[in-house]
């Protein structure tokens, strides 16, 4: 009984001092113009790598040298109700813009109507909302999974002119970054004849997976592919490890080539064990900045903006971009 | 764990009345259809440096993590437990081992050192298990729950959220080394869970713990020690998930945080189930597990093999499951026997596995 009237008592001071440290903050921020401007971001939080890298980059962009005030808020656990919990005292709080990666696409229409009405700009971090109604934010800043995995289909046209045979590590059935990914790749490599598709097979995004998927594909073909193409790096990784096992030389007998562009791949494809990297660029802060400057100046903005992303094909440009890789 | 034979023929008569016989079918089964797709499939050639390769060898070593959590599922199952943190402590135990080998050099001591290390840690979240169960009395179901999701939570904090890599030869040699020409992996898991067969089998503890499993308060009258043989479980369900995890990342010298184990409680619960243990407890059958651990490895490689698409991928698999479990069950059995003897009607098996 005791313990459990202590646990209580902790948790209400614990309570009592978190609402003492949020007033005292709202306190500061409603002196108004002291030349700081309070951001809201509306985070996914701990998920990956990549995750990680962006909002890192995120908050190291809006610093209080910058003139921001930036005021992180991650879900837990990936958890919408916690974001739109967070969304909702940021609105309440009157910060000057909010920045929303969401965790799931559906269900923000009543929070960002709530936003507009108190005249709080939204900007959209990587994920996207469905439906995609763009009256309700300003604009979605992200790298196009299109376009990359576009530009991943060009190289192996160009590095296959005798055609190859080749094999797609797909994300988890269903995801819209797979989709997206599988749109971009089929729209160029599907209609080159001599790129023959002899399967595709979901290793959900792990290395372990992908190399147990592999080693039976190579096994099932007789080790006739030439091509694996893997829609994020640690799949590309467990495959090259797939290969070797199989005594073939990855890079020469077998071309395997990446999204993401982590510090991982590059290491590989700097030695030779990949082939081609394509970088969904996670480092857009500036880009952010950017455009909450023009926002704040009342400018106009595109309603959608494209992050440029990087591709390494050469183990020399992998050298070159890995001493400073953040990721 | 032996069928109480005199003969041959009695022998195949008393595997044949195992649940697990369906296990073992549906394996022939399943290579029968990679067999009609390549006739190849069974072959197995002498690779580089004298080891066997070949689809079956690939399936063995893909058994070998499910073996070992299976056969600590079959334990904790049999006591009237669950155990759904096993994939959490594959995790943890992943993040452990490459966290360790990152920073240590590439020696034979750091490679043993990490798995010793793998031990202490999977077992003291084995012990967290035991304790919520049998000294604080919370349901299995929902202490093991908590290490599931805190697990997941405690191997990103030690990895810092990353996917830690790491190079050590005698970790990775676990996982893809051969001896005699046959995986490491599937040796150790086998050798594990033997010895955990005869541990339970050769001594009384096996009965004991169906006895907790089958009326607990019975068993304590019966001076059974209910406390000390569950805390004893769920440490050595924990170990044998920590071993698991160790397989899993040594194949790849990586662990990915939100990735190794993944599920695998559901594959683990699946192959117990399969090899003909009661998930209501009080029996259990640990060479079942090991028949149903190898099914679902097959399954696996057999959906990659045959190409099956993947959104098709879940469906194939349940269809797979559910037809097993439909011919495990004695009801159906009995559907098809009618047109033989009566007499021939066995009493119905205590439990009939619920799909």
């Amino acid at each position: 009984m005791s313990a459990k009237h202590r646990l209580a008592q902790a948790i209400g001071m614990t309570t009592v001092g978190a609402l003492a440290l949020g007033l005292a903050a709202c306190g500061g921020d409603s002196g108004g113009d002291d030349g700081v401007t309070t951001i809201g971001f509306v985070a996914v939080g701990p998920e990956g790598a990549w995750r990680e890298a962006n909002e890192t980059n995120i908050q190291d962009t809006f610093t209080e040298e910058a003139g921001y005030e930036l005021k992180y808020a991650p879900a837990t656990n990936l958890d919408q109700k916690s974001q739109i919990d967070a969304f909702t005292s940021f609105v309440d709080e009157g910060v000057d813009v909010i920045l929303l990666s969401a965790t799931e696409a559906t269900g923000w229409e009543d929070s960002l109507k709530r936003a507009q009405e108190a005249e709080i700009p939204v900007i959209l971090l990587d994920r996207g909302i469905e439906p995609n109604d763009t009256d309700l934010y300003v604009t979605r800043i992200a790298p196009d999974n299109i376009e990359v995995s576009t530009a991943v289909a060009d190289w192996a046209v160009s590095a296959f002119p005798d055609g190859a045979n080749y094999f797609v590590l797909e994300g988890p059935a269903g995801v819209s970054v797979v989709n997206e990914r599988n749109e971009g790749f089929d729209a160029v490599a599907g209609a080159q004849p001599s790129l023959v598709k002899v399967g595709a097979q979901t290793a959900n995004w792990s290395t372990e997976e992908a190399k147990g998927v592999v080693e039976t594909v190579l096994k099932s073909n007789g080790n006739d592919i030439q091509f694996i193409f893997a829609q994020n790096d640690e799949m590309g990784l467990g495959a090259v490890q797939a290969v070797q096992e199989a005594g073939l030389t990855p890079g020469v007998d077998v071309k395997i080539a990446t999204i993401d562009g982590t510090k991982n791949a590059l290491t590989a494809l700097a030695a030779g064990e990949l082939s081609f990297v394509a970088e969904y660029n996670p480092l857009f802060g500036e880009t952010a900045l950017d455009v909450v400057e023009k926002v704040l100046a009342g400018d106009e903005v595109e309603s959608s903006i494209v992050v440029p992303s990087a591709t390494f094909d050469s183990p020399e440009a992998a050298e070159t971009a890995l001493p400073d890789r953040k990721f | 764990m032996s069928a109480n034979a005199h003969g041959p023929s009695e022998a195949l008569k008393g595997l044949v009345r195992r649940q697990y016989f369906w296990g073992i079918v549906a394996i022939a089964l399943l290579l029968l259809v990679n067999l009609v797709k390549d006739p190849g499939y069974l072959a197995v050639s002498i690779g580089q440096s004298g080891n066997l390769a070949g689809n079956v060898i690939d399936i063995l070593r893909a058994a070998a993590p499910i073996i070992l959590i299976a056969v600590g599922m079959c334990l904790v199952v049999s006591t009237g437990g669950i155990d759904l943190s096993v994939g959490s402590v594959m995790a943890v135990a992943g993040a452990v081992s490459m966290e360790f080998l990152n920073g240590a050099s590439d020696t034979v001591g750091s490679g043993l050192a990490a798995v010793g290390l793998v031990v202490i840690v999977s077992a003291a979240l084995g012990a967290v298990n035991g304790v919520l169960v049998s000294v604080v009395g919370l349901q299995p179901f929902i202490s093991t729950l908590v290490i599931m999701l805190a697990g997941r939570g405690l191997a990103k904090v030690i990895t810092g959220g990353q996917n830690t890599t790491a190079t050590n030869e005698t970790f990775r040699w676990i996982a893809n080394g051969y001896v005699l020409g046959l995986p490491v992996v599937f040796l150790l898991a086998l050798l594990l869970a033997l010895l955990m067969g005869l541990l339970v089998r050769r001594s009384a503890l096996g009965l004991m713990l169906e006895a907790i499993g089958m009326d607990a308060k019975a068993a304590r009258l019966a001076g059974v020690n209910r406390r000390a043989l569950l805390f004893t479980v769920y440490i050595l369900g924990g170990v044998l998930a920590g071993f698991a995890g160790v397989f899993a990342t040594a194949s790849v010298m990586t662990v990915d945080v939100s990735r190794t184990g993944y599920q695998l409680e559901l594959d683990a619960i699946l192959a117990v189930v399969i090899g003909g243990t009661s998930l209501a407890g009080g029996k259990f059958n640990i060479t079942g597990a090991v028949v149903g651990a190898i099914l679902i490895a097959t399954l696996d490689k057999t959906v990659v093999f045959l190409g099956v698409s993947s959104s098709a991928t879940p469906a194939f698999k349940a269809v797979v499951i559910v037809v097993l479990c439909l011919l495990q069950s004695e009801r159906v059995r009995r559907m098809f026997r009618q047109r033989r003897a009566a007499g021939a009607a066995r009493p119905a098996e205590r439990e009939v596995v619920a799909a």
